[in-house]
């Protein structure tokens, strides 16, 4: 990382003056200002920030938006919507002005199901990193930073987590937790906080790793010699001299990590492990619709769309940060 | 007592029996699409509507057994109807001669042969389920059981053709013949079975011999070679079989019962395919049963389930111990949008009360009208709810205490139906810790297990054993059938004055008066409003173009012993 917060702040004051004196039309950015002006002519990645603010603002106004447009609270079912055909069996309507995404075989309104479900998806999914990241970034920190013992327990750790079929272990958990009053003595209950914990159970052992060789790193440079020198603790070495240049990667890492974690919520949900019912979830009604697909596309189409297009948003966005943050680093 | 494996459907206009009348051509072969396998090879644990299609009633002759379109039983091993003597106390069945067993046994079977099925219908290790609850009334039975006596002494073979049971006191599921037509009364062969009845787990399936038309192919020692367990069962002629002495005409040369077939995948094989028939599955998923119908209506055909679907409440887990609130329930819930879950009236028509239209008691217990108004508004009436939650002690007329918890089953339309009933519940401001499980978990873990203290379970069904309401009511809502495990008063309804009831209700031997008797008792067990029972469904059942199907009206499925190629 050359970007990193400590090391520009001292910067501009040897080589930069320097600078200044031979080409005065050169002035002095932070690395912020570099990213932003990268980050600016990135047009794919402006346009998938922007899709994103739209997503959060649709998941935040999500009992707004179904109001103004006149659609049925999400979990309201009625059978008014349903036609009978010729030979009277009730199957469900698709895209009409009363419904404008058609209704599920419950006869609920799908466009609110749909747009509900962004709050479900974008709230399981930021949860779930923060708390991936959190454990991550201490579990790498003490690791690279102690090295040794420490080092090698923890090390250990991550990897035995990750040479587990995560999938399944995300699964074998999820069922076992929500079955019946749920377990560890009814601790941890059936619903969004299930799959939210194990999504970070498995996810946090990619932070740990990326932080960890990051600390190694950083550990041996000057500003963190010139700490220790001082007499600063381990503490905050650690905390308040590593940290702050983890932020650029972590940032990164975390955008990255998101449109996994939906997708593994979606996975988890389809696999029906995940959210209960009634709440929405993109991948619940896949799954449903699997069953109906050939009478009622719809109901696979506009939670599909909104999946992908949300996972796609996140995924540009990141690789947008990440070229922004490291130009010279290659993404392949 | 028997649940309804297979998901069933109902209409107005039933389509009995596809070709009655006319005989088939004889020969070919037929294959039957299934989803699961059969439960046991074994007569003795055999009780499930599957195991009747597969084996029971093409391959087995119980005393009595069900022709097709009769609603009542015939004799099959038996010669005759039972002649009763001493009150109703002594049962003679007088047998037919010339039945016999396929290879390796051979012999003729006896009265002795019906005997010792009887007797080992008892044995632990055999596993039957409905002996104690329909047998247990005669004579020597707990002597048997508790290892006091070799055999039981009210179950007697004075002569190879005559049969003789008798009860301490009268059993009318045993004078009507009801009881007699269970896959436990048909007959085997006491030496050469013995040895398989030996140990934990009786072994005689797997070596079982047949009275019937069809037998599963054996080697020569008699161990089945035909069935690979969860995939494949096969019935070929019985060359014992002598025609002569069966009302069945048995066409087909052989069958074949495939397990694992995806329903609808399988719907659509068998209405393009040809030679093909439904196992089974009561009813094909919602999106294919509206195709079937669109574009092979001659190829689907209606049987009455002779069963109800309900929504059971828990009496023993607050709030459910108040009959008020289970009121409020019955009235809030919304029983045309349910049945709108599994494929609209086509499937079956609103139930309001337990007791199914063609089973004896049905009109006693109030027809499809109800004397009640929570159960009489199929639409649902959430006033009326709320003044019901007001009765119990909500002012508000909505539910604020803890959530509760609904274990249903996971796949559709079951799912389906228990996501209805939850949004339904919803406008009584009930919160629902609602679990959705593998069907045979939702009954074996959560909610046939008294000690899980389920609240509330969607999707329970019940259907009959035979043509008397004692099976559609004394299993379901007697105190004493209340058991730790595989428990079926759901609702764990323990009231001393129905079980009094009921208990006077199974003594009595002549069919109007147990049909009086068990419909009063099916109307007072509605008052208490403990389930909300909300179809009465039909089976569905499909056939390939050039199969001349036969369904029989007892089970509700396909009947292979009449069923022929075209």
């Amino acid at each position: 990382m050359t970007g990193t917060v400590d090391f520009a702040r001292e910067a501009p004051g040897d080589e930069g003056s320097a600078l200044i004196d031979v080409m005065p039309d050169v002035a002095a950015r932070s690395p912020f200002q570099l990213f932003w002006r990268r980050l600016r002519t990135d047009r794919v990645a402006l346009a998938a920030a922007a899709l994103i603010v739209l997503l959060v603002l649709m998941a935040i106004c999500a009992p707004l938006i179904v109001k103004l447009v006149g659609a049925r609270p999400p979990n309201q079912q009625s059978d008014k919507y349903f036609s009978l055909g010729k030979v009277g069996v009730p199957s469900p309507t698709g895209p009409s002005s009363k419904n404008l995404f058609g209704v599920d075989p419950l006869g609920r309104d799908l466009f609110s199901r749909v747009v509900y479900g962004a709050r479900v998806s974008l709230e399981i999914a930021l949860a779930a990193t923060a708390l991936s990241v959190a454990i991550g970034l201490v579990v790498g920190l003490f690791a690279g930073y102690f090295r040794g013992w420490v080092d090698t327990v923890l090390s250990r750790l991550v990897d035995v987590l990750l040479a587990f079929p995560i999938l399944l272990l995300g699964i074998g958990i999820a069922s076992a937790c929500s079955l019946g009053h749920g377990c560890l003595g009814g601790l941890i209950k059936p619903g969004l906080g299930v799959v939210i914990l194990v999504i970070s159970f498995v996810n946090w052992t990619y932070i740990a790793r990326i932080v960890r060789g990051q600390v190694l790193s950083l550990r041996e440079r000057e500003f963190v010699e010139a700490a220790r020198s001082l007499g600063a603790s381990h503490m905050r070495i650690m905390f308040r001299e590593i940290l702050p240049n983890l932020v650029a990667p972590l940032i990164v890492y975390a955008t990255l990590i998101i449109p996994q974690n939906i997708l593994f919520e979606a996975a988890l949900s389809f696999l029906g492990v995940g959210v209960q019912p009634p709440d929405p979830s993109w991948g619940k009604m896949i799954a449903d619709a699997t069953d109906v697909f050939d009478t009622a596309w719809w109901y696979m189409v506009f939670p599909g769309a909104a999946l992908l297009l949300t996972v796609l948003a996140f995924n540009l966005l990141g690789d947008g940060l990440q070229d922004a943050i490291n130009p010279r680093a290659s993404r392949s | 007592m028997k649940f309804l494996m297979a998901m069933a459907l109902a209409s107005t206009a039933l389509l009995v029996a596809g070709c009655g009348g006319t005989a088939g051509k004889k020969g070919g072969t037929l294959t039957v699409l299934s989803q699961g396998d059969v439960d046991s090879l074994d007569p003795g644990y055999q009780y499930y509507q599957y195991d009747y299609e597969a084996l029971s009633q093409p391959a087995q002759r119980t005393l009595y057994g069900w022709k097709p379109n009769l609603r009542k039983p015939s004799p099959d091993f038996a010669a005759s109807m039972p002649k009763l003597s001493n009150g109703g106390k002594t049962i003679t069945i007088k047998l037919k001669s010339g039945v016999r067993f396929s290879p390796p046994v051979n012999r003729v079977a006896t009265a002795a042969d019906v005997k010792y099925a009887m007797e080992r219908d008892f044995l632990p290790q055999v596993a039957n389920s409905y002996a104690p609850v329909y047998y247990g009334d005669i004579v020597g039975v707990k002597a048997f059981t508790d290892g006091k006596a070799k055999g039981i002494s009210g179950i007697q073979a004075p002569n190879p053709t005559t049969l003789v049971i008798k009860t301490t006191k009268p059993v009318g599921v045993l004078t009507t013949a009801n009881a007699l037509t269970l896959p436990g009364t048909a007959p085997v062969p006491k030496e050469y079975a013995q040895k398989f009845d030996k140990g934990k787990t009786s072994t005689y399936g797997q070596h079982v011999v047949f009275t019937g038309p069809y037998m599963i192919p054996n080697d020569r020692s008699g161990k089945v070679t035909g069935w690979t367990p969860s995939k494949r069962l096969e019935l070929v002629r019985n060359p014992n079989w002598d025609r002569k002495t069966d009302y069945r005409p048995a066409y087909l040369e052989r069958i074949a019962f495939l397990a694992g077939n995806d329903l609808s995948l399988a719907t659509r094989r068998i209405l393009s395919g040809n030679g093909q028939i439904s196992g089974d599955f009561a009813a094909p998923p919602v999106a294919d049963f509206k195709l079937a119908l669109e574009h092979y209506p001659s190829q689907v055909s209606f049987t009455p389930g002779d069963s109800y679907r309900s929504i059971t409440m828990n009496t023993t887990v607050k709030p459910f111990d108040n009959v008020n609130v289970r009121k409020a329930v019955a009235a809030v819930i919304d029983r045309n949008a349910l049945v709108a879950t599994r494929g609209g009236s086509r499937i079956g028509p609103v139930a309001t009360h337990y007791i199914p239209p063609f089973l004896p008691g049905f009109q006693e217990a109030g027809g499809s009208k109800s004397p009640y108004d929570y159960m009489s508004q199929p639409n649902g009436n959430l006033a009326l709810a709320k003044r019901y939650m007001r009765k119990a002690g909500y002012a508000s007329g909505r539910y604020n205490g803890p959530s509760l918890l609904m274990v249903g089953d996971d796949s559709a339309p079951a799912k389906n139906t228990g996501e209805a009933v939850q949004s339904q519940l919803q406008q009584l401001g009930f919160k629902l810790n609602y679990q959705q499980v593998p069907h045979e978990v939702a009954n074996s873990k959560f909610c046939g297990v008294p000690k899980q203290k389920v609240a509330i379970c969607p999707n329970w069904a019940w259907g009959k054993d035979f043509y008397d309401s004692q099976s559609m009511i004394d299993p379901t809502f007697n105190g004493k059938n209340i058991v730790p495990s595989n428990n079926s008063n759901l609702s764990e309804l323990n009231d001393p004055k129905l079980n009094a009831a009921m208990d006077r209700a199974e003594r009595i031997p002549d069919p109007a008066g147990r049909a009086k008797a068990w419909g009063a008792i099916d109307k007072a067990v509605t008052g208490l409003a403990v389930q909300v029972p909300w179809i009465w469904d039909n089976d569905v059942n499909l056939r390939s173009k050039n199969v001349k199907a036969v369904t029989n009206l007892f089970n509700g499925t396909w009947d292979v012993a009449f069923t022929s190629i075209k």
